[in-house]
């Protein structure tokens, strides 16, 4: 550790040189911002899929169908479903996505009946409009807040995705990452739409089960009710779905730990440079520190020190900078109508903070040790 | 008792496949309050025995004793404490670090000192008003002149109040004004701070400054003789 009488000093030698520090601090940003966006893409993947305990939702899905497009099952399922043990209730859900490809602008429909709505209102808060203004009107829309952002939308305006055009009653904020990308309407004006399937059709079900523990079970004796059905279930958690149906995303996203890695390597590569070339520069100088009678040792540390600082300072740059670019950026990840919420956490700003300051430290061991290692006389006579 | 005594002094060190010897079995004595002058010429072994006698640098063999202590087997940390206690080294070229003020720099060795900030504070200042420089204690070494410079780097040689202050050319830079200037400086360090002295250089005139001069050839010792004629010789700075 250095001792607080040098920390002057080492803030005096970053910020004294100002053209060595401002280039090393941006090189740090840059790759920091990129570490911290991954990383935060990497957290939104992971809140959206992986389970807990406490969940208790299940979805109910076409079986062999992977895009709401396909997925057709028949709306009277609805009473089965509810009358097998353990299920609390069963909401009904057509949804109809302008993209079933994974893309960073997905409009998703989710068409529900108005007495559904108590119960997925659950988890939102009207921030503009009203929820009464969607009841009374028939192609009224409740918009996520990332999607009207996204598109700018506000209360009153009409818009129009996949052939249908809707109102925006309302715009909602919600805890969970799927309401904050879509747009709910009424279940019978989206079957009606154009090119949709008929009133009596919808996309899936979603069913709340009784008890967190049971829901493996619940599952199965969903999809043991419609197997000899015409149109069979496939049930699963509604993580596991997400995670299902965002698989290639998934994958991609694993690859971007790569990435993330090879920013680091980059961020270590580039304080190291820079903290090499100085302290070639300044052999001179750390000879008269010695001469004063600094010890190797206090060398070293200051020059970990400077290298500490300047990772430390690049990557806060960065992290403020990734932080306002997913804040306001409004950004997720859709894929075959199921969104990925992108929004940044603090845990991961400061974690991506902390691992720079430790590239810092890292890069600055082996210029340290070097400098450390050098005789006073020989640096005198080698300048 | 000598304050520094040398005893079959030798320095060797290699210079690629070269075995160079710039300083052999020197013998001598510096007392308590002396300020010699050594000359000789260019690879005689002046700044050698400087370096060793300031502990920047350990002896191949023989003994080196300043103060009673004997620095020849310290180790590298023993001898970095003992030169921040003990030693003040005025280089020719100044070596102000340039990103710190004049204040700053002469700050730097009371840094490895635990002292209040308030003693810091005041034995900076008392450095830097005794050399006359005090007016520029905001100023970064870009901003002075190389008198001004040296006068700095003066101050910081001796805010610890070391044992010793060794001066390696330290006019070799300097215009005739500013080094008839310097040298006034430290002569008046020795009269009237009875500060031990040692100074290396190649002008016979300010060598005439010190109490006595010491000639060095070849690594030895060749003459020693006091400054007779300092005024006159003074003069031709």
């Amino acid at each position: 550790m250095l001792d607080a009488r040098f920390i002057p000093l080492v803030f005096k030698q970053v910020i004294r040189h100002r053209t060595r520090s401002a280039l090393t601090m941006g090189g740090v940003a840059t790759v920091m911002f990129l570490f911290i966006a991954i990383q935060t893409i990497q957290d939104g993947v992971r809140r959206a899929t992986e389970r807990s305990s406490r969940d208790a939702t299940l979805i109910v899905f076409r079986e062999n169908r992977y895009c709401p497009a396909t997925s057709r099952l028949p709306q009277r399922y609805e009473e089965r479903i509810a009358g097998i043990p353990g299920v609390v209730d069963v909401i009904p859900m057509q949804i109809v996505v302008n993209n079933c490809r994974a893309s960073l602008d997905v409009v998703t429909f989710r068409g529900v009946r108005p007495r559904d709505l108590d119960a997925l209102a659950a988890h939102w808060e009207c921030v503009e409009g009203s929820m009464d203004a969607w009841l009374k009107r028939s192609d009224a829309a409740l918009v996520g807040e990332v999607l009207a952002r996204r598109r700018g939308l506000s209360a009153g305006d009409a818009f129009d995705s996949s052939g249908v055009s809707v109102v925006v009653a309302g715009i909602i904020r919600s805890t969970q990452p799927q309401d904050q990308n879509v747009a709910y309407v009424h279940l019978e004006f989206l079957q009606r739409s154009a090119l949709r399937a008929g009133v009596g059709e919808v996309t899936q079900f979603e069913v709340r089960v009784e008890d967190p523990s049971r829901i493996e079970e619940v599952a199965k004796a969903i999809d043991a009710e419609f197997s000899t059905d015409v149109e069979p279930t496939a049930t699963r958690p509604e993580k596991e779905f997400v995670a299902r149906a965002a698989r290639d995303v998934m994958e991609m996203v694993g690859f971007t730990r790569w990435l993330a890695l090879g920013c680091l390597a980059a961020a270590v590569a580039l304080v190291a440079n820079s903290v090499v070339l100085s302290v070639r520069d300044r052999v001179r100088e750390h000879a008269v520190l010695q001469t004063l009678g600094f010890r190797s040792g206090l060398i070293a540390r200051l020059i970990v020190g400077e290298s500490f600082l300047l990772a430390l300072m690049g990557g806060a740059v960065g992290a403020v900078g990734a932080f306002a670019l997913v804040q306001f950026g409004n950004f997720s990840l859709s894929v075959e109508g199921l969104s990925i919420g992108i929004r940044p956490e603090l845990r991961s700003i400061l974690f991506g903070w902390l691992v720079s300051g430790a590239a810092g430290l890292i890069a600055g061991l082996a210029p340290a040790l070097r400098a450390s290692r050098r005789e006073i006389a020989a640096c005198f006579r080698a300048v | 008792m000598s304050l520094i005594e040398c005893r079959a002094l030798t320095k060797v060190y290699r210079k690629g496949s070269q075995q160079i010897t710039p300083l052999r079995d020197l013998d001598l004595d510096v007392d308590a309050g002396d300020f010699l002058a050594l000359m000789g010429p260019s690879g005689s072994g002046k700044t050698t025995l400087l370096n060793l006698i300031s502990g920047i640098d350990r002896p191949t063999s023989g003994s080196l004793r300043v103060d009673g202590v004997e620095l020849s087997g310290m180790s590298r940390s023993r001898l970095a404490d003992w030169r921040a206690r003990h030693v003040g080294y005025i280089f020719q070229l100044y070596h102000l670090v340039p990103v710190l003020t004049a204040y700053e720099n002469v700050e730097l060795p009371l840094l490895l000192q635990r002292m209040p900030r308030r003693e810091r504070h005041n034995r900076v200042a008392a450095a830097l008003d005794l050399v006359g420089i005090a007016d520029r204690h905001n100023h970064f070494p870009r901003q002075l002149s190389g008198g001004q410079e040296q006068r700095v780097a003066i101050a910081r040689a001796i805010v610890t109040d070391p044992t010793i202050i060794v001066a390696d050319e330290p006019t070799g830079d300097l215009d005739r004004e500013s080094a008839r200037a310097v040298m006034e400086l430290l002569r008046g360090l020795s009269t009237e701070t009875g500060k031990t002295l040692i100074m290396v250089t190649h002008d016979p005139a300010c060598a005439s400054f010190a109490r006595r001069t010491l000639h060095l050839d070849k690594g030895r010792l060749v003459e020693s003789a006091a400054a007779r004629t300092p005024v006159l010789r003074e003069e031709a700075l």
